[in-house]
């Protein structure tokens, strides 16, 4: 039995399990982002009065596909300016940490499958959200190297943005999960789901659940936080040089992105696969709860996309350290206080 | 199993370190040491100190490093390698010192850490290396430096905003907007820009000179 270096598990399972376990969650994960993509320009249409994409398949279902296909049979080419190697890998590192940081999320406890203990989620580390923060912090490298190896001005004003913006903002996110991680008393993302049993955190923890969602939209890149990649005013961002296969790399790691923190949302704050009003949960039941509650903040990320305009980049950075910093300092204060008066 | 992933990450490790030192280029400089931060955290998961490997790769890799990153990509053009300063003085200081610090580390290996190849090393306990066992740590055995150490960043903190302020800050114009006390600083005490360049004096002696691209540079001008 080798023993496994990381994650302090509280039982062992056959190494064809963990194999089985990260390809299904990784499938599955790829599976998500064309159909985000498909609902997200469909849902766009609707709200900006439009149709959206209706032309291939049936309601534009195969656009994604269509879209797959174009991308990789476009021709590869970079900038003179630009450095070979950087270049390349940049997008790699982009999808390797959003791949890596999806393992984090749990889809279900621990059910019995043919005889078999197996623990519904990829990895349930000891230091939970430290290591969704630690993928977070390499995942920065690959917009940065990629906007600075493009050689291109607006790539470069972009990474810059992303350099700034991402800082700014993983403080918050990290503050907001501190009261969770006092309420429930564990870092380990089961641990934190089986700890909501009764109360889901978003109560509780509603400031702490607002800080999150709004430090989310930042480290995802998604509008309104969008600077990194401002088409009106940077071409598109880090990725301007870019094009074909590794284009395409960079956008499913943010689609990627935004199912993860989908997911890291309604495992932290929304009781992960627990039903309300203490209805008990069948194991084979337990993926699709966590799915479907996912699938509310998907739609909510498109639905802030459709509303809010971008935010100018100073009321960027007063909003993240004047007002969500200090907001989230207040509230794991005050959580830590009323932990310890009701212990 | 382990071995492998201790080979792995060791030579990254020490790939990382010399490439910090031999890079001429200060930007790859910065990504060797990126991947030196890497490959210590892998080394410290292989120790079963999955906070500390955590810790290493939010702050170092994830904040120290970014800033670095930051800085380089902005004010160290690409065109201007890290060039040797100082005299002939510096450079036979830096080999003696180098040399101190090298039979230091052979007299702390051979005098502790050979008795221990063979062995199974330290007994793991159950819990080691967790946030909470780091946790309990710091607050009753290690309590007085955790203190001091959070004062220390306090401090450092506060004093970022009051220079931050002093020269301005991030907004142009007249820095006595935002400056609540207005205290002359004298020159050459830590502006970026005296940091990067080696320059000092008032901003109208620093003028910028126009930004042209050397001769034979194929990305300059940018």
């Amino acid at each position: 039995m080798i023993s496994l270096p990381f994650a302090d598990v509280t039982y062992y399972e056959p190494w064809w399990v963990q194999i089985i376990k990260a390809i299904v969650i990784f499938a599955v994960g790829l599976q998500l982002v064309p159909v985000v993509l498909v609902v997200e320009r469909k849902l766009l249409g609707r709200f900006q009065h439009r149709y959206g994409p209706n032309r291939v398949g049936p309601f534009g279902a195969l656009q994604p596909l269509a879209d797959i296909v174009k991308l990789a049979t476009k021709e590869q080419f970079r900038p003179r300016t630009s450095i070979g190697w950087l270049f390349a890998i940049a997008p790699v590192i982009s999808i390797l940490t959003a791949v890596a940081a999806l393992s984090l999320v749990p889809f279900g406890g621990v059910v019995d499958i043919f005889g078999t203990d197996v623990g519904l989620y990829g990895v349930d580390v000891s230091i939970g959200p430290l290591y969704l923060f630690a993928f977070g912090a390499v995942a920065f490298y690959g917009i940065m190297l990629g906007g600075w190896s493009s050689g291109s001005k607006y790539s470069f004003l972009g990474s810059m943005r992303a350099a700034a913006q991402l800082i700014s903002y993983e403080v918050s996110q990290g503050l907001a999960l501190v009261g969770v991680v006092m309420t429930a008393g564990t870092l380990s993302m089961s641990g934190i789901v089986e700890a909501q049993e009764g109360m889901w955190y978003v109560i509780p923890q509603f400031v702490g659940f607002i800080i999150f969602l709004t430090a989310s939209f930042a480290e995802t890149n998604r509008p309104p936080f969008d600077l990194v990649e401002a088409d009106a005013e940077l071409v598109g961002g880090y990725n301007t040089e870019y094009g074909g296969g590794r284009f395409a790399s960079y956008f499913f790691a943010e689609y990627l992105n935004v199912v993860v923190v989908s997911g890291i949302v309604v495992t932290v704050f929304f009781g992960g696969w627990l039903l309300p009003f203490g209805i008990d949960t069948p194991g084979w039941l337990q993926p699709f709860v966590v799915l479907f509650k996912m699938t509310f903040f998907i739609v909510f990320f498109i639905w802030i996309r459709a509303t809010l305009p971008r935010l100018r980049y100073d009321q960027l950075m007063s909003f993240g350290w004047k007002v969500l910093l200090p907001l989230a300092t207040l509230n794991a204060l005050v959580t830590a206080i009323v932990v310890v008066a009701t212990d | 199993m382990a071995a492998v992933f201790f080979f792995i990450a060791g030579l990254g490790a020490i790939a990382g370190a010399i490439g910090v030192v031999t890079t001429r280029n200060p930007f790859y400089a910065v990504l060797a040491l990126v991947g030196h931060l890497l490959s210590l955290a892998a080394l410290f998961l292989l120790l079963r100190a999955e906070f500390v490997a955590a810790a290493q790769v939010v702050v170092y890799a994830g904040a120290v490093m970014v800033l670095y990153v930051f800085v380089v990509a902005y004010v160290g053009g690409q065109a201007d390698p890290v060039r040797v300063a100082g005299g002939p003085a510096l450079k036979v200081g830096a080999v003696v010192f180098a040399a101190l610090l090298a039979i230091e580390l052979f007299i702390a290996v051979l005098g502790s850490g050979l008795k221990a190849l063979d062995s199974e090393g330290a007994p793991y306990e159950a819990g080691f290396g967790t946030p909470g066992a780091i946790g309990e740590l710091f607050l009753t055995r290690f309590l007085f430096p955790f203190e001091a150490a959070s004062f220390l960043l306090l401090i450092a903190a506060v004093g970022a905003v009051v220079l931050a302020r002093r020269r301005g800050g991030l907004v142009g114009g007249d820095p006595r907007d935002l400056a609540p006390v207005d205290v002359p600083r004298p020159l050459g005490t830590g502006t970026m820009r005296e940091a990067v360049s080696g320059q000092v004096g008032t901003p109208a002696e620093l003028a910028e000179p126009p930004v042209t691209a050397p001769a034979g540079d194929e990305r300059g001008g940018w």
